[in-house]
């Protein structure tokens, strides 16, 4: 089980290779309730001017999240604050990776402070975050 | 150049959503959706054994509230629609099944941003995710970007 005392910076999370599919896209938009054309139709998503379906910015703060909590994993520790910033849409049918980089300990507070970050195959940075754990 | 907008607006509750109820099979058909396998979210028996005795929903599920809507009303638009520019959350109580939640939302910020690809305003909603017992789930800032 990881420990507070055990994260260093520089500590990594991932990286998670994901070949997101459209079918994947279209079951997270369904299920939340955002079944909008731009996120289950790629001729629609190209009338609105993007270059074809794209995956919710929801769902890609669900995957940052995601490899927030299984590294969190069964340790007692929580995510505390996440936050992200769209830069460029995320396409399904392509690879994409997750990463995470401890930037910074507070042994004060017992918080570990991560930027996250989804890749395209180009090494785009598509979206970027940072979370706050924190250790009981 | 000023954004032009009612400074009025800024702390203003203008949207209290009614309570929408969080099921174990809401619980479990987001985790489906999200490829989710840890324990606490999924395992009813390993979940009862962690920190909250029972399964918990991940902790993005706290921002799917908005279901449908993604676009609050009653908040200023400048140009095109607000683009989903990025959100801020803070996570407190666990989402438990058998909750009842309300969305109560503020516009926090409005400010003007110049890019390389032009002048841009954002505008920054707050909701407070609270369960039936008043306690905070989340405090979401929703950032939405405008193209004047």
């Amino acid at each position: 089980m990881m420990k507070f005392d055990a994260v260093k910076i520089g500590d990594t999370l991932g990286p998670q290779e994901i070949y997101l599919s459209k079918d994947q896209v279209r079951t997270y938009a369904r299920t939340c309730g955002m079944d909008v054309p731009r996120f289950t139709d790629d001729a629609a998503a190209r009338a609105e001017g993007l270059p074809g379906m794209i995956a919710p910015g929801n769902m890609s703060l669900g995957m940052l999240s995601r490899l927030v909590t299984d590294w969190i994993g069964s340790s007692g520790a929580r995510l505390a604050r996440l936050g992200t910033t769209y830069r460029q849409p995320v396409q399904p049918d392509h690879t994409i990776t997750l990463n995470g980089f401890v930037t910074h300990v507070e042994p004060a507070e017992k918080r570990v402070d991560i930027d996250v970050w989804i890749e395209n195959e180009d090494a785009e940075r598509l979206v970027i975050g940072t979370a706050s754990v924190e250790f009981p | 150049m000023a954004v032009d907008y009612d400074p009025g607006l800024i702390g203003k509750v203008f949207e209290i959503t009614d309570p929408v109820g969080v099921s174990a099979e809401d619980i479990r058909k987001f985790c489906a959706a999200m490829g989710e396998t840890n324990p606490l979210y999924t395992d009813e028996a390993a979940a009862k054994k962690g920190p909250y005795g029972t399964i918990v929903a991940p902790p993005s599920y706290a921002v799917t509230f908005r279901n449908g809507r993604h676009f609050f009303t009653h908040v200023p638009r400048y140009g095109r629609a607000g683009l989903d520019a990025g959100k801020d959350i803070e996570f407190h109580a666990p989402l438990r099944p058998g909750d009842k939640v309300t969305l109560s939302s503020h516009v926090k910020e409005i400010y003007e941003k110049t890019g390389r690809s032009g002048s841009m305003v954002f505008v920054v909603v707050r909701s407070t995710v609270q369960n039936q017992k008043g306690e905070v789930v989340a405090h979401i800032d929703h950032r939405f970007m405008n193209r004047p």
